[in-house]
């Protein structure tokens, strides 16, 4: 890591105790993204599936446990980017391509058949391979 | 359909972006990046509603390929090898996905 970006080097400092760590809160901000895409599932198996766009999944809890999760974790995610490298930030946000699909087979009992599970694969290490070169992008936008 | 709300997801990020660098009037980024951004995560919702999450989610691999893309055009940003590398894995894992 030779070229850390500006934004990791900030001089602010972490406030004090494991709650605040950069790396739980950016764990933290992993798990509710990947939770919430599991409630939002769960809300939209109850949508009527004739709709193309979603909008009476919002009758359901499900999707608004989704929606809370979904900014909760947003929260956690841009606290710990003022003191994680992004190339990292960015590796670990790759894990949700892991934990997403590994929560709905153990928790929604979807069934991932080898060629499914192969292309899962395939794209975690795409995901892992673009994060460094991605870190770049995001700065420039 | 997943492409249109993945579009939607990426082009709502930079209109973020762009209101927080404060370039063009803040505010009506602001208001497209919601819009733009709403109607991806409706359709995405939608989408859910039909098929597998474990079969919808890999296609979220993609948001990253429309940035780069977005960026090489745009930004006139260079695509390096590992750049096309992932894209490569990205895409052939989606396909393969795709499949299942």
């Amino acid at each position: 890591m030779t070229d850390i970006p500006p934004s990791a080097t900030d001089q602010a400092k972490p406030r004090a105790g494991w709650f605040f760590n950069p790396y739980t809160q950016i764990s933290l901000s992993i798990i509710l993204a990947a939770a919430a895409q599991l409630c939002l599932k769960k809300g939209a198996d109850k949508a009527v599936p004739e709709l193309w766009l979603g909008i009476e999944g919002l009758r359901s809890g499900w999707v608004w446990l989704g929606i809370c999760a979904m900014v909760t974790g947003l929260f956690s995610w841009l606290y710990s980017l003022r003191f994680v490298p992004l190339n990292i930030a960015f590796t670990l946000a790759g894990l949700e391509q892991v934990l997403v699909p590994l929560g709905s087979w153990l928790l929604l009992g979807e069934h991932i058949g080898p060629t499914r599970a192969c292309g899962i694969l395939l794209v975690c290490a795409g995901v892992f391979t673009v994060a460094r070169p991605l870190m770049h992008v995001e700065e420039k936008l | 359909m997943v492409l249109i709300s993945e579009t939607c997801s990426v082009a709502g990020q930079i209109f973020f972006k762009h209101a927080m660098g404060g370039k063009g009037a803040r505010g009506v980024n602001i208001a497209w990046g919601v819009a733009v951004k709403a109607l991806g995560f409706f359709l995405w919702v939608g989408l859910m509603s039909k098929v597998d999450l474990s079969y919808l989610f890999p296609f979220d691999g993609l948001n990253r390929v429309l940035l780069m893309f977005g960026a090489s055009i745009f930004l006139k940003e260079k695509m390096t090898l590992n750049l096309w590398v992932g894209v490569a894995l990205i895409c052939a894992g989606v396909m393969l996905v795709s499949r299942s």
